[in-house]
């Protein structure tokens, strides 16, 4: 009661999930000393493989840095992409804002498994352009399939972001002679940018988690891995590979997160 | 058109198989869709009464399912779930069977996905509540429940429609991601048709728009009713 009274509300609230890390940690130790420890053997034995997808943990040739390297190049085609749309959506120009607005509706309706499926069926094997010969393998297929539904997500990002911005701006800057590519570059996206991060870094989190859909695209992502692998163990142990992945995911996602967060609510205070 | 072949789609027995699979991919969005509701509303109704460890756990449920993909959290309910013993024994076979099956396992997952989203929204929505109003209705002698039901509850739902929409369209979204462990909605039947006619690029093409025009029936729904819901200075109403 003494040391209770003594912590603020979020200070106990630590001091819970703590409690709850320790608990979760003497349940390990004690599945441990009941013959669990064979099983984390087990896992430990195959976690290079898992993370790098070769057994001596060298060359890297997929596992959960393969879904980290997808995440990266997909994220980048997605930022590439969707303020492309988005600036077209803000458009005034009906022909190009009209249609990149229902592009960026059909592509945050459909669902990212089937989008992932459809372009992995609609990308040919390789493509000839001008005689050089643009080859297709499944991680490109991949990153592709994963992109596109983040870069409508990233488009909505950017156009909450610029129409947040208060229309006093525009008319100040406007009143002050400046054209509008003039008002987007030095007046609004300045500040836009601020208010996008948040959202870019949550996207970002959210694509992560989804690259595990690419495992059917048949690359060697860590699900793939985690599958054949599973077909060679027994029942017991695969429950301690899967709460392995789990916790792989959630060690690279949480803080990405939890910093999106901090910073919107920094951003939060800026009205105008 | 295009060099593509819609033939098959003639099949009755093709037919039946894509209404098959919107219906249970329907059921399943409703079900996962009313239980992460009552979840989210739970989780932020347990998140306002203060109290430090209902806090503390309702915040490690929401960080831990918001941050694994539901594919594993679905895999790891199917394949777990049996291991772990919950298993029984079907009297007429005599066969040890899994007690939950697939699409069970896919509802409870999509669930504590969807809910852990919700009580994030909702607890969004409650402290976005204009305090003035709320302390306006205590200054007028509105009592605990009756502040709750016509003040904060009505603003509450208005402020959190939009973030609902959102999560109700992933939900359902994700819901595709239901066939990976055999439950048999349209997109698990999408992969039986193109096994059984080899036109992937068709079937995919046709069953994107399926759930394209489904997640937008949904979403106009939900516009219609924020705009119905809508009273001035709230959500749409300004």
């Amino acid at each position: 009661m003494i040391a209770g009274s003594m912590l603020s509300y979020e200070g106990k609230k630590r001091a819970v999930l703590l409690l709850i890390a320790l608990g979760v940690a003497v349940w390990i130790a004690v599945d441990a000393a009941a013959g669990g420890s064979a099983h984390w053997s087990r896992v430990l034995a195959r976690l290079p493989l898992l993370l790098t997808g070769s057994a001596s943990g060298w060359p890297i040739n997929g596992g959960f840095v393969l879904n980290i390297m997808l995440s990266l190049a997909s994220m980048a085609l997605a930022t590439a992409l969707g303020t492309i749309m988005g600036l077209a959506t803000l458009a005034r120009f009906g022909p190009i804002r009209v249609p990149a607005f229902l592009l960026m509706n059909f592509l945050r309706n459909s669902p990212w498994l089937v989008l992932l499926f459809a372009t992995l069926y609609f990308l040919p094997f390789e493509m000839h352009v001008f005689g050089t010969v643009i080859p297709f393998p499944p991680f490109v297929k991949a990153v592709i399939g994963l992109a596109l539904p983040t870069a409508a997500n990233f488009s909505e990002v950017i156009r909450g972001a610029v129409q947040s911005i208060h229309s006093g701006q525009w008319e100040a800057a406007r009143s002050l002679g400046y054209g509008t590519g003039q008002i987007y570059r030095h007046v609004i996206m300045p500040q836009a940018l601020r208010r996008m991060i948040p959202g870019w870094m949550n996207l970002y989190a959210l694509l992560m988690i989804a690259t595990a859909l690419a495992t059917v695209t048949g690359i060697q992502d860590v699900l793939t891995i985690l599958n054949t692998l599973l077909a060679m163990e027994n029942e017991r142990v695969i429950v301690y590979f899967y709460l392995t992945i789990l916790f792989l995911f959630i060690a690279y996602c949480y803080p990405i997160a939890a910093i999106a967060r901090r910073w919107e609510r920094a951003v939060k205070g800026e009205s105008l | 058109m295009f060099g593509l072949d819609y033939s098959w789609l003639a099949d009755p027995a093709y037919q039946q198989w894509l209404l098959t699979g919107v219906v249970n991919t329907l059921k399943l969005a409703a079900l996962s869709s009313s239980a992460a509701i009552l979840i989210g509303m739970l989780g932020a109704l347990g998140l306002t009464l203060r109290i430090f460890w209902i806090d503390a756990l309702i915040e490690l449920f929401v960080e831990v399912f918001r941050n694994t993909p539901p594919l594993l959290q679905m895999l790891f309910a199917y394949f777990t779930l049996s291991s772990l013993g919950l298993r029984v024994t079907d009297p007429s076979t005599g066969l040890s069977v899994p007690l939950l099956s697939a699409f069970a396992c896919a509802a409870i997952s999509l669930s504590l996905f969807g809910g852990a989203l919700a009580i994030e929204a909702f607890r969004s929505g409650i402290e976005t509540m204009p305090r003035a109003i709320v302390d306006a209705a205590r200054s007028l002698g509105y009592g605990r429940w009756a502040r709750f039901w016509r003040i904060e509850a009505p603003i509450a739902a208005r402020i959190c429609l939009p973030g609902l929409t959102n999560i109700l369209t992933n939900l359902f979204k994700t819901t595709s991601q239901a066939s990976v462990i055999t439950v048999p909605e349209l997109m698990y039947y999408a992969g039986q048709i193109y096994n059984d006619t080899f036109r992937t690029l068709e079937v995919m093409i046709l069953v994107l728009l399926i759930y394209v025009v489904l997640v937008s029936i949904l979403t106009f729904a939900m516009a219609r009713l924020e705009a119905l819901m809508a009273f001035p200075g709230y959500g749409r109403g300004h």
